[in-house]
């Protein structure tokens, strides 16, 4: 009555031996798992987008002629400011580094019409909840004498380009 | 019976009712039985138990909550394919879709109200659903996963109506999923690739609406379908509705069970009570209840030695469902009669409005981002979705399931009611408190 039922599947095979259904049936499980997680990640690399068709980060912003001495204008649709003090020149971002607004241009430099964030002339946060100052961009002179600005790089504040 | 003498003629006059009669192989019942086959023979009655239990009828138990969320879902899924029929995701023809649905479309400035209004009804409904089930400790074992189920659909619900808002493309849209965004971006590692991937581009624009769209008609309704079918499917598997436990009630079985055997010796056949000979062979038999198709797990519709507490599902659960269906659709119609859902300025990337407000449940969330964009966007919410989703987990005492506020569960349900007042208070402040430049103002 006491004595152990008779199971004869695991008392041949104990559960460290390997046999060869064990190792088939744990290579088909590691094929199936690799096979899901490439395509999980396939599907990441093909939603990434490879080419965007908004607007270009490297852009003319005409000769250096439109900008007198000691002006700030907004170009809006390129989201940056170019300011021109006396023959320096740069472009400081107008996305607002909180969330991502255009700012507006302000007595005192700029201010965020979303969520209330103040900076001075250069950029740099002086209230509201913005983590960090605005950005300079790179500004260069192209062959044909216009501005380029790239918005792929930032360079240090107040780095100005003598035109 | 008459089969046998068909004549032409009759195969003519019984022709509809033949007809009928197969596609309704019950006809309406006028027994037990007959309501037993109303409800198993017919594909979406099927879904419902035969007998359903008198507490889960109760309307100042659920509210009818679950079901208006899955009405308003259903709402959602027929107007929102109707208005797929003329929009088109694209940043030139977008909003004048939308104003062609005001001016020439027939119905359509109605559908899109509909549309609108359902949204916005679907979003509070699952909250104060998820609040029903938290007040009632309906979330207790065997019903943790179902919550955790339900938090998914809570969150797939916010996406959903998240990316509806970019598609009319008027200024609203534009700088709420702007904001929206940026706030994904503030994520740690993976925040600047997650705006990436959702937006197609750097900023928003044709690729977002492109991807917005498609996660709007096909990826997140696709989820939720899944996910309602698996939170219905584990509410019967579990029992159906959570209810207070019955002084009669088998489960949770005592350690030491008594089975009644018929005394083999007793001349009379009387039944007594012996100590189970066998005890795991008995505390199997008590996880284990014969329902109608098979072996049932968990606590089950009793039969026979306890007083019957259910109900025919037919015609009591499904009249109940029908009210709540149509006083739903009632709702939705009536609104979008009296409300036109808004529609701002089409898109003007130089000038955002003053200030940009977010739909009014996310405006709970854009207060906490005027304070900090990373806490109040990422970390405290992400901490509210960890213990909302570990709630049946850390709250592991078993009792006052089934009762609002029960005084057992005094300290979760207060902590609870502290997450929903201050989430609401912080909304009443984003809509009503806030002006131009996110300033404090008085709406007075």
């Amino acid at each position: 009555m006491a004595k152990e039922p008779i199971t004869p599947d695991t008392q041949e095979e104990s559960s460290e031996t390997l046999t060869r259904r064990k190792l088939l049936a744990w290579l088909t499980g590691m094929g199936v798992f690799g096979s899901v997680t490439v395509s999980a990640f396939s599907n990441f690399v093909f939603i990434k987008p490879r080419v965007t068709y908004g607007q270009p980060n490297r852009f003319s912003i005409g000769k250096p002629d439109a900008y007198p001495p000691g002006s700030r204008l907004t170009l809006d649709a390129r989201r940056i400011c170019v300011v021109r003090d006396g023959n320096r020149m740069a472009a400081i971002s107008t996305t607002c580094t909180h969330l991502g607004c255009i700012v507006a241009t302000s007595e005192t430099g700029f201010a965020c019409p979303c969520h209330g964030s103040r900076y001075d002339q250069d950029g740099t946060v002086t209230g509201g909840p913005a983590p960090r100052a605005l950005p300079w961009y790179q500004v260069s002179l192209a062959p044909n004498g216009e501005l380029e600005v790239d918005k792929d790089i930032e360079i240090e504040q107040g780095t100005y380009f003598n035109v | 019976m008459s089969n046998q003498s068909a004549s032409p003629w009759s195969v003519i006059t019984e022709l509809p009712g033949n007809i009928w009669k197969s596609i309704f192989r019950n006809p309406l019942p006028d027994s037990d039985h007959g309501r037993s086959a109303t409800s198993f023979t017919n594909f979406f009655l099927h879904m419902q138990p035969v007998k359903v239990h008198r507490h889960s009828l109760r309307l100042t138990y659920t509210w009818g909550l679950g079901l208006i969320s899955l009405f308003l879902f259903l709402i959602l899924a027929v107007t929102g394919v109707l208005l797929m029929f003329y929009y088109v995701p694209s940043t030139t023809q977008a909003y004048d879709r939308m104003l062609d649905l005001r001016g020439t479309v027939a119905f359509g400035i109605f559908l899109r109200n509909m549309h609108r209004w359902a949204a916005h009804g679907m979003v509070a409904v699952v909250f104060l659903h998820m609040c029903r089930v938290f007040f009632t400790g309906a979330y207790k074992k065997p019903r943790e996963f179902n919550w955790v189920v339900g938090v998914g659909l809570f969150l797939l619900t916010m996406f959903s109506s998240f990316t509806g808002y970019l598609l009319p493309w008027d200024q609203l849209a534009f700088w709420a999923i702007t904001v929206g965004t940026s706030i994904a971006s503030y994520a740690p590692v993976f925040g600047k690739d997650v705006k990436f991937l959702l937006l197609g581009d750097s900023s928003v624009g044709q690729e977002a609406l492109l991807r917005f769209y498609v996660l709007h008609v096909a990826v997140l309704p696709i989820l939720v379908t899944l996910l309602v079918a698996i939170h219905f499917w584990r509410v019967r598997k579990d029992g159906g509705l959570s209810r207070p436990p019955e002084e009669d009630e088998v489960f949770p079985a005592p350690a030491v069970e008594p089975i009644a055997v018929t005394a083999a010796a007793g001349a009379t056949g009387a039944t007594v009570a012996v100590a189970a000979p066998k005890a795991t062979l008995t505390a199997k038999l008590q996880q284990k209840l014969y329902g109608i198709q098979g072996i049932v797990r968990g606590p089950f519709t009793k039969i026979g030695n306890v007083p019957d507490r259910t109900v025919f599902s037919w015609p009591n659960l499904v009249r109940s469902e029908l009210l709540v269906f149509l006083i739903t659709v009632a709702g939705v119609l009536i609104v979008s009669l009296y409300f036109n859902a808004p529609l701002e300025e089409p898109v003007n990337i130089m000038h955002p409005p003053n200030p940009a407000k977010a739909p009014w449940y996310f405006l709970g969330l854009q207060e906490m981002v005027s304070y900090s964009a990373f806490w109040g966007g990422v970390g405290i919410p992400t901490l509210e979705v960890i213990i909302l989703l570990l709630a049946p987990y850390l709250d592991r005492k078993p009792g006052g399931v089934g009762k609002w506020f029960a005084r057992e569960r005094l300290l979760a349900n207060s902590l609870f009611m502290t997450f929903v007042v201050v989430n609401i208070v912080l909304m009443v402040i984003g809509t009503f408190f806030r002006g131009p430049n996110w300033e404090f103002v008085s709406p007075w």
